[in-house]
């Protein structure tokens, strides 16, 4: 099947005008697959590290919202060990009439505010609740172990 | 090159119309003003040196956020109106009545300040007493209740002090500057106000040009409208005056968008837009298009080199003077907002009126599918989308619009068509809409017979 329109158009703007510290490129032989990176937001415990995702438009794209998953190991009460994000604009919440890019933009400002009251991954929004300070340094441990360009 | 010639050769070279030139701030005027103000304050034995270290006094206090009861002394720009908050915007023509003032104990003649070193404090302690004598004059103050006193603020006015004199320093050079100033500011705010109004004019004209060359209604050809399409295509993507990406947004200076001009100049010579346009009329509506940008940089300009001239010359008297004048400044006399004000109002003008004159694609794409809007289904909430989305919506039992989420999608049917925009875009767009005409069919064929459907005609 042909590429929808949609699809190209927004591959297209996310070239022509990348969003600053997001990236998202097309894998060559499946234009319905992109490699992304995310920057961790400055002031959080994920700054310095780069985040590589991998983001996939199923068939019924827009309909159903894209299928992310974080390949870096991250430290994030709404991001589990299998780099599952949980994120209602990704569930519920999704409208066609959002696109890659704002989804991006959300999944960076999760980083920048966790939200340990909805939860994903449980140990580490239980950690998060109860020690905030030491989840926060563990956080950045984990960002510079393994987030590290 | 010293600010002030370069100024002078800035004002003549650029080519501004000479009634900008003349409303432009008289920097050398002003420099002269400083330099009168100079002279009478050094008559005084009030040498630029002592008023700094008194003032720099005043700022350490205030600085400290510590009251201010024991200031030696004041430079307030307007005693009148200066009633803080209120007068934030004063009118234009209003005169000012600086004053230099300072308070000296009456019992003891001391001088309000022991943070002064012993040969300042003398040489203020004898213009006090000079009082009357020289042209150093006291200003009796009524003695306060306690409870007259207002809480310490810093912008109440000439604030009176129990047992305290306030001595005023007669000066004339200060108010000949700072009225001359406003008087220019409130000139430059006309002119920007006539610039505006003519500017209007002159879009509005070139915007019923344009629709009248580009109305396919009245035959003009398909070349042509695709030509000015692309034109203003480009000119919006060029961003010149204002950004329009996330990175980049909010207004530019005059160099970025001269820079950016340029670069929209050059692309639309490279792409041959220029010789696409044939007859002389486009033509020349493309040159006055180009000419209403190049008045719009020219007022971005003049704007930047008079604030600039402004910021100098105000730094120059605080310089020269010592009275520390920069820090109150700004909220007694605002800089009209000439260069953005007018780029953004023209700007907002040239999209309204000349723009849209030409319909683009992309405002009339459908927020699902990005694709034009064919045909165009009205839902309840006044969202639009193009048809085929909304049976993609409706077989999903996506009952919400994507846009504000109202449950406006189930209950649309052939009523929702909307009719005034399908003739719109049927005029406007007529190969794009053939074209999703043809892909509606072929999918509405796949809903009906399923995938093998696209293989037997593959047209896409
Ligand atoms: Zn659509
Ligand atoms: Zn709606």
């Amino acid at each position: 099947m042909a590429l929808p329109k949609r699809i190209i158009k927004e591959t297209e703007r996310l070239m022509a005008e990348p969003v600053k510290g997001i990236s998202a490129v097309p894998h060559e032989d499946n234009l319905r697959y992109f490699d992304v990176t995310i920057d961790g937001p400055g002031q959080s415990p994920y700054e310095g590290g780069v985040f590589k995702l991998e983001l996939f438009l199923p068939d019924d794209y827009p309909m159903t919202p894209p299928k992310i998953r974080f390949l870096t190991k991250i430290y994030h009460p709404n991001i589990d060990r299998l780099g599952r994000i949980c994120l209602d604009v990704l569930k519920s919440n999704w409208s066609p009439a959002l696109q890659i890019r704002t989804i991006l933009l959300s999944i960076q400002a999760l980083l920048g505010a966790p939200n340990p009251d909805d939860p994903l991954a449980n140990d580490v929004a239980q950690k998060w609740k109860e020690d905030e300070k030491g989840a926060i340094e563990t956080a950045r441990q984990w960002t510079e172990q393994y987030a590290k360009p | 090159m010293k600010f002030g010639h370069r100024f002078k050769e800035t004002l003549k070279k650029e080519g501004f119309p000479p009634d900008w030139v003349e409303s432009a701030i008289s920097y050398s005027q002003l420099k002269k003003c400083i330099n009168r103000l100079t002279n009478e304050l050094a008559e005084l034995g009030l040498e630029p040196e002592t008023l700094r270290k008194l003032l720099k006094h005043v700022e350490d206090y205030n600085a400290a956020n510590r009251g201010d009861d024991d200031r030696p002394l004041e430079y307030l720009l307007s005693g009148e109106q200066d009633d803080g908050e209120s007068e934030k915007k004063p009118e234009s023509n209003q005169l000012f009545h600086p004053k230099l003032l300072f308070y000296v104990n009456e019992s003891t003649g001391e001088l309000d300040s022991a943070h002064l070193n012993e040969e300042t404090r003398h040489k203020l302690q004898l213009l006090a007493l000079e009082t009357g004598m020289s042209n150093v004059r006291v200003v009796e103050e009524p003695q306060p209740t306690e409870s007259d006193i207002p809480p310490s603020s810093p912008t109440s006015g000439i604030r009176r002090r129990a047992g305290y004199r306030t001595v005023e320093v007669p000066l004339t050079s200060d108010s000949e500057f700072f009225s001359r100033l406003a008087a220019e500011l409130s000139g430059l705010e006309d002119l920007q106000e006539r610039e505006e109004k003519r500017m209007h004019a002159e879009i509005e004209q070139l915007g019923r040009q344009v629709a009248r060359l580009t109305d396919p209604d009245r035959r003009a050809s398909r070349k042509i409208i695709n030509t000015w399409r692309e034109i203003f295509q480009v000119y919006v993507e060029s961003g010149i005056f204002f950004g329009t990406t996330e990175v980049d947004h909010g207004g530019h200076d005059a160099e970025t968008a001269a820079e950016r001009f340029q670069r929209f100049a050059s692309i639309v010579a490279e792409k041959g837009l220029v010789d696409r346009l044939k007859g002389s009329e486009n033509l020349r509506a493309l040159n006055r298009f180009m000419g209403i940008n190049r008045e719009i940089l020219q007022g971005l300009r003049f704007g930047e080199i008079n604030r600039t001239a402004m910021t100098k010359i105000l730094k120059k008297f605080d310089k020269q003077s010592g009275l520390g004048v920069r820090s109150t400044f700004p909220r007694r006399i605002e800089y009209p907002e000439f260069s953005e004000h007018l780029a953004k109002a023209v700007c907002a003008e040239v999209h309204t009126q000349i723009l849209s004159s030409v319909p683009q694609l992309d405002d009339y794409s459908c927020p699902m599918c990005m694709d034009i809007k064919w045909r165009p289904v009205r839902l309840r909430c006044e969202h639009t989308f193009c048809i085929r989305c909304l049976i993609v919506m409706q077989t999903n039992k996506q009952h919400y619009c994507p846009l504000c989420r109202e449950k406006t999608v189930i209950d649309a049917c052939s009523d929702n068509l909307d009719t005034e925009l399908a003739a719109f875009l049927k005029k406007w767009f007529p190969q794009e809409v053939k074209q999703k005409q043809r892909y509606n069919e072929h999918m509405a064929g796949v809903d009906q017979y399923g995938e093998v459907y696209t293989d037997k005609c593959c047209v896409m």
